[in-house]
C-alpha cells in the first residue's frame, strides 16, 4: 500500500478541471437557447460526476464487484426516470 | 489505550485485502440507496418541471447565481482536501492527514454558512413555501412548487453536510488517536467516498435549480 491509489497531481487536474467546467456552466448559462439550456446544465453536470467518480471516488481502481454496484445504482435512477418521463408525455395522447 | 489503536485484521477475514474490499463495496451499496434516497426527489422535479416549464425557469431566474456558484467552487475545493487527506493515509502522514481533514471540515462549514445565508435572503424575499410565500406575476402557485423542491432538497443536502462534518470530525480524532496507518486507513477513504458523493448530489442540484433561469437574470 505503500504507492498511492490516485497521484496528487491528478487529483490537482481533477480540481481545476471541475472548476473550469463550472465555470463554464455558469458562463453558457446566461446564453438563451431554450430547451439546449438544460441539456447543457445536466450534461456538463455529468462530465463533472464522472470525474468526481473515476478520480476523486477511486472509481477507475475499484473491483468488478464494486463497480457492479455502482453502475446498479445508475442504472435504475435511470431506468425510473426516462420511464417516468415517458409516461407523463404520453398521457394526453 | 489498552488495546492496540491500529485495527489490521478482524477475524471473519482472511487477507487485509478482502477486508477493505467488503468495507468499499459495503459503502458502494449504501451510495446506492442513497442515490435511490435523493432519486426520487429529482424525479419528482423532473415531473414537475414537465408541467410547469415557466414557473421553474422562473423560479429558477430568482437564485443567487454568485453565492450558488461560489458554493459549488467551494465544495469542489473540499472534495480535492479530501481527496488529498486519502492521498495522506495512503502513505502514512498523519499529521498532513489531520491538516486536510480540518480544511474538508472547514471548507463544509464555509459551504453551510453561505447555504444559509441563501435561505436568509430567500426568507426575507417571502420566498418560503406557505401562507407567507410571495412571488411576483401570474406563475406564483406554480412557482411556490419550486420552492418547496428546492427547500427540501438542498435541506437534504445540507442534512448530508453536517452528518459529513460528523464523520470528518470523527476521523480527525481517531487519526490523532493513531489508529491510522499507511497500512489500514480504510474509514478515511470511506469517509472520502461519502464526502465525494455528497459533492455530487449538489453538482446536480446547482445545474437543475440555478442554471436554467440564469438567461432571464437583468430581463
Amino acid at each position: 500500500m505503500a504507492e498511492p491509489t490516485v497521484s496528487k497531481r491528478t487529483y490537482f487536474f481533477t480540481f481545476l478541471s471541475l472548476l473550469g467546467l463550472t465555470l463554464l456552466t455558469t458562463l453558457l448559462g446566461f446564453l438563451d437557447i431554450g430547451s439546449l439550456n438544460t441539456a447543457i446544465a445536466l450534461g456538463l453536470a455529468t462530465v463533472k460526476a464522472c470525474l468526481i467518480a473515476a478520480f476523486f471516488m477511486h472509481a477507475l481502481h475499484e473491483s468488478r464487484t464494486v463497480r457492479v454496484v455502482m453502475f446498479a445504482g445508475v442504472i435504475w435512477l435511470l431506468i425510473m426516470i426516462s420511464l417516468t418521463v415517458v409516461d407523463f408525455m404520453s398521457r394526453s395522447w | 489505550m489498552a488495546e492496540p489503536a491500529t485495527l489490521i485484521l478482524r477475524e471473519q477475514f482472511r487477507t487485509p485485502v478482502q477486508q477493505r474490499e467488503t468495507a468499499t463495496l459495503g459503502m458502494w451499496i449504501f451510495l446506492a440507496t442513497e442515490v435511490m434516497l435523493f432519486g426520487g426527489l429529482f424525479l419528482a422535479f423532473t415531473v414537475y418541471r414537465m408541467y410547469n416549464p415557466a414557473a421553474f425557469i422562473q423560479g429558477s431566474a430568482d437564485m443567487n447565481i454568485m453565492l450558488g456558484a461560489i458554493n459549488t467552487a467551494v465544495l469542489i475545493g473540499s472534495s480535492f482536501t479530501m481527496a488529498l487527506a486519502v492521498h495522506s493515509a495512503e502513505t502514512g502522514d498523519r499529521k498532513l492527514l489531520t491538516a486536510f481533514l480540518t480544511s474538508t471540515m472547514v471548507l463544509g462549514a464555509v459551504f453551510l454558512a453561505i447555504k444559509f445565508t441563501e435561505y436568509y435572503l430567500h426568507y426575507l424575499d417571502r420566498r418560503v413555501p406557505g401562507p407567507g410565500f410571495s412571488f411576483p406575476g401570474p406563475e406564483a402557485s406554480r412557482a411556490e412548487m419550486f420552492f418547496v423542491l428546492y427547500f427540501i432538497m438542498t435541506g437534504l443536502h445540507a442534512l448530508h453536510m453536517f452528518i459529513g462534518e460528523g464523520i470528518l470530525f470523527s476521523m480527525i480524532l481517531r487519526n490523532r488517536a493513531g489508529s491510522f496507518t499507511a497500512e489500514y486507513h480504510t474509514p478515511v477513504e470511506l469517509a472520502g467516498l461519502y464526502w465525494h458523493f455528497v459533492d455530487v448530489i449538489w453538482v446536480f442540484l446547482f445545474a437543475i435549480f440555478y442554471i436554467e433561469g440564469l438567461h432571464l437574470h437583468g430581463k
